[in-house]
C-alpha cells in the first residue's frame, strides 16, 4: 500500500472536514435566518448602513462594540470599550435579558433561551459579510 | 304594525341616500391606509415590520404585528436616533367601482395628507386629513382620525415594566393597540336606516367616529396586560360641519360617557394571541334636545396570529359587541294608531376576519359581518328588523415596504375587494319594503366590486 505524503494527508483531512462541515453550517445558517426574522429583524437590518431602532448587523461578528459611525449608541454600550462581538460574546449577550447583560442599554430583549436557536442565529450572523 | 305603503313612502326618499352612503362606506373600508411612510422614515423600519402586509395591513384594517402594537403603544415616538425627518406623508387612491346595480366608474377617489410621528421622546401622533371624491371633480375635505399621545416609558411597578400614556383622539377604540375593534379596522356590519348598529361600530349611522373628542389614559404592564379608561364628548354640529362632516350624521349630544378596554396580549415571537373586553356607556340625545337614550356597549374580542419567519402569516380576529339601549322616549307608530316604539332594545354586532399574507406582499382576507337586534316596528324600517349580514373578500399586492425593497420613501398597493350582502333590513328580498307593482331591491343589489391602486409617499 502506497503511503501518502504527510502534507497531502493533512490537506485531504482538512478538505474532508470542510466538506463535511459546510452543509452543517449552511443548514444552521438557514435556520438562523428564520430565527433572525422572528427575533431580531424588527429592530435590526442586515443591510450595510441601514439602522433601525437598533444598528445594522451587517458584519457584526468580529466587530468592536458601538463602532458604527452613523448610529446613536447608548452611553452604556459606548462605555464597553473592551467588547468585541465574537461568537462567544454574542452567545453570552443574547442568552440573557439585554438589560442584564448591559445595564443601561437601549436594547429591549428578553434573551434567547433555546440553545439550538442561539447557535443557529450566531451561525447566520457570521454569514453577514 | 304599520302598512307597507306607508313605510314605503317614508323610506323611498332615503334609499338613494342610503345607496350613496353605503358606497362611500365600502369604498372607505377598502382603501383606508394605516401604515404611512413617515413612520418608516422615522424608525428606519420597513412598513412590513409593523404590519403583516407591506402596505399597512391587508385588504382592510392595519393588521398590526406585535411590533406594530408596541410602536402604537409607545405613542408613535420610536426612532432610529437620527432626527430631521419631516413628519408628513400623502396618499392617492384611484378606484374602479363596479356596483351590482348602477354604473361602473373609475376615479381618483381619495387624496390624503398625514401629519404623523414623534414630536419629542414622549409626544407623538397620527392625524389624517382626507379629501374624498363626492362628484365630478368635486372633493370633500375632512379631518379623519386624530390620535395625539403622551407616553411615559421605562417605568417600573413591582419590578415589572410599565408604560403609561394619554391619548387624545376622536374615535373610540381607534387608538387600541391590538387594532381589531371596529374603529381601528374600518370593518363592521353595514346597517340599514337609523342607528341600527352599536355605538362602537364605525359603520353605524350616527356613529361617533370623527365627530367626538375624548381622552383616554392607558397602561401596559409587564408587556402583556393592557388597560385603558377614558371619556368622550360629541363636537358641536357647527364644528362637525367645519371639519367636513354632514350634520345628518351627527351622533347627537352625548354625556356621562365612559370607555374602557382591558386585554391580555401575549407575544410569542412566532405567534401572538390576545383576549380583550371593551365597554362604552353614554347618554345620547340623538336630536340634541329632549329625552336621552342610555346606551351601554359591552364586547369581547379574540385574536391569534401565526407569524413564523414572516413568509406565511395568518391572522384571525373575532369581535362580538352587545349594546343595550334604554330609550328616553317611545314615539308612536305614525302608520298604526295605538302602537309605540319599545322602551328598550339590544343590538349585537359580530365580525370574524381571517387574513393570509404571503411574503408580506400578497394577501387574501375573508370577513363575515353580522348585525342583529331587537325587533322594533317603529324604530327600524321597513320591517322593524335591523338585521344585516354581509361578507367581504379582498386580495392585495404590496410590492414595496419591506426591508429589501429598493425604497422606503414610497409604497404602493393594488387591491380588489368584493362586498356581498345576504340580508339587509332583516330581509332577504325586497329589502326596502317596496309595495306591489314597484321594482324591489334584493340584498345582492347592494354588492360591489372594487379595484383600487394606492400610492403613498
Amino acid at each position: 500500500m502506497t503511503k501518502l505524503p504527510l502534507g497531502l494527508s493533512a490537506a485531504v483531512l482538512v478538505f474532508g472536514w470542510v466538506l463535511a462541515a459546510l452543509p452543517v453550517h449552511a443548514a444552521e445558517a438557514a435556520a438562523g435566518s428564520d430565527v433572525f426574522k422572528s427575533e431580531c429583524a424588527e429592530c435590526h437590518s442586515i443591510r450595510e448602513g441601514r439602522n433601525k431602532k437598533g444598528p445594522s448587523l451587517f458584519g457584526i461578528v468580529g466587530r468592536k462594540a458601538a463602532t458604527l459611525p452613523d448610529y446613536s449608541y447608548s452611553d452604556a454600550l459606548r462605555g464597553r470599550n473592551d467588547w468585541v462581538w465574537t461568537p462567544e460574546k454574542l452567545r453570552s449577550y443574547l442568552s440573557q435579558p439585554a438589560r442584564q447583560a448591559d445595564p443601561g442599554t437601549k436594547m429591549k430583549y428578553d434573551g434567547l433561551t433555546d440553545a439550538k436557536d442561539l447557535d443557529d442565529l450566531i451561525s447566520y450572523l457570521g454569514t453577514l459579510h | 304594525m304599520s302598512s307597507f305603503p306607508h313605510r314605503w313612502a317614508n323610506l323611498r326618499s332615503g334609499i338613494v341616500t342610503l345607496y350613496c352612503s353605503l358606497a362611500a362606506l365600502l369604498l372607505f373600508a377598502s382603501t383606508a391606509a394605516h401604515a404611512i411612510p413617515v413612520y418608516a422614515r422615522q424608525t428606519g423600519s420597513a412598513c412590513a415590520d409593523c404590519h403583516a402586509g407591506a402596505y399597512g395591513g391587508g385588504g382592510n384594517g392595519p393588521n398590526l404585528t406585535p411590533y406594530g402594537m408596541r410602536f402604537k403603544l409607545n405613542g408613535y415616538t420610536d426612532t432610529d436616533g437620527n432626527g430631521g425627518k419631516i413628519p408628513v406623508s400623502a396618499q392617492l387612491v384611484e378606484t374602479h367601482t363596479a356596483p351590482a346595480r348602477g354604473e361602473s366608474s373609475m376615479n381618483l377617489t381619495e387624496a390624503d395628507l398625514y401629519l404623523a410621528g414623534r414630536l419629542t421622546d414622549q409626544v407623538g401622533g397620527y392625524v389624517k386629513v382626507e379629501a374624498d371624491r363626492v362628484g365630478h371633480n368635486t372633493y370633500n375635505t375632512k379631518l379623519r382620525n386624530v390620535d395625539l399621545r403622551f407616553v411615559a416609558r421605562e417605568l417600573k411597578l413591582g419590578g415589572k415594566d410599565l408604560t403609561l400614556g394619554v391619548s387624545v383622539n376622536n374615535s373610540p377604540s381607534f387608538d387600541d393597540p391590538i387594532a381589531v375593534l371596529p374603529a381601528a379596522t374600518n370593518l363592521g356590519p353595514p346597517g340599514g336606516q337609523g342607528p341600527t348598529g352599536t355605538f362602537l361600530k364605525l359603520s353605524s349611522a350616527n356613529a361617533p367616529a370623527y365627530r367626538v373628542i375624548g381622552a383616554t389614559v392607558y397602561g401596559l404592564y409587564d408587556s402583556d396586560w393592557y388597560g385603558e379608561v377614558g371619556t368622550y364628548n360629541s363636537l358641536p354640529t357647527s364644528t362637525q360641519d367645519h371639519l367636513g362632516y354632514s350634520i345628518s350624521g351627527d351622533p347627537g349630544k352625548i354625556g356621562d360617557t365612559g370607555y374602557f378596554r382591558f386585554a391580555y396580549m401575549k407575544d410569542l415571537k412566532r405567534q401572538f394571541f390576545s383576549v380583550g373586553v371593551v365597554g362604552l356607556t353614554t347618554r345620547r340625545q340623538l336630536q340634541r334636545r329632549g329625552s336621552s337614550d342610555k346606551l351601554t356597549d359591552l364586547g369581547y374580542d379574540l385574536t391569534y396570529q401565526f407569524l413564523g419567519n414572516r413568509e406565511n402569516i395568518v391572522q384571525l380576529s373575532y369581535v362580538n359587541i352587545l349594546e343595550k339601549r334604554r330609550y328616553g322616549s317611545t314615539p308612536p307608530d305614525p302608520g298604526t294608531p295605538g302602537f309605540t316604539a319599545l322602551p328598550r332594545g339590544a343590538l349585537h354586532d359580530e365580525t370574524l376576519s381571517v387574513t393570509y399574507t404571503f411574503r408580506q406582499s400578497y394577501g387574501l382576507q375573508l370577513a363575515h359581518l353580522e348585525s342583529n337586534g331587537t325587533r322594533d316596528a317603529v324604530r327600524f324600517g321597513p320591517y322593524g328588523n335591523p338585521d344585516t349580514t354581509a361578507n367581504l373578500l379582498s386580495v392585495f399586492w404590496a410590492p414595496f415596504g419591506k426591508d429589501d425593497s429598493f425604497t422606503s420613501v414610497a409604497n404602493m398597493k393594488i387591491a380588489a375587494t368584493w362586498f356581498r350582502f345576504t340580508r339587509f333590513n332583516g330581509a332577504t328580498n325586497n329589502i326596502f319594503g317596496a309595495p306591489p307593482g314597484v321594482s324591489t331591491t334584493r340584498p345582492a343589489d347592494l354588492d360591489a366590486f372594487l379595484v383600487s391602486a394606492s400610492l403613498a409617499f
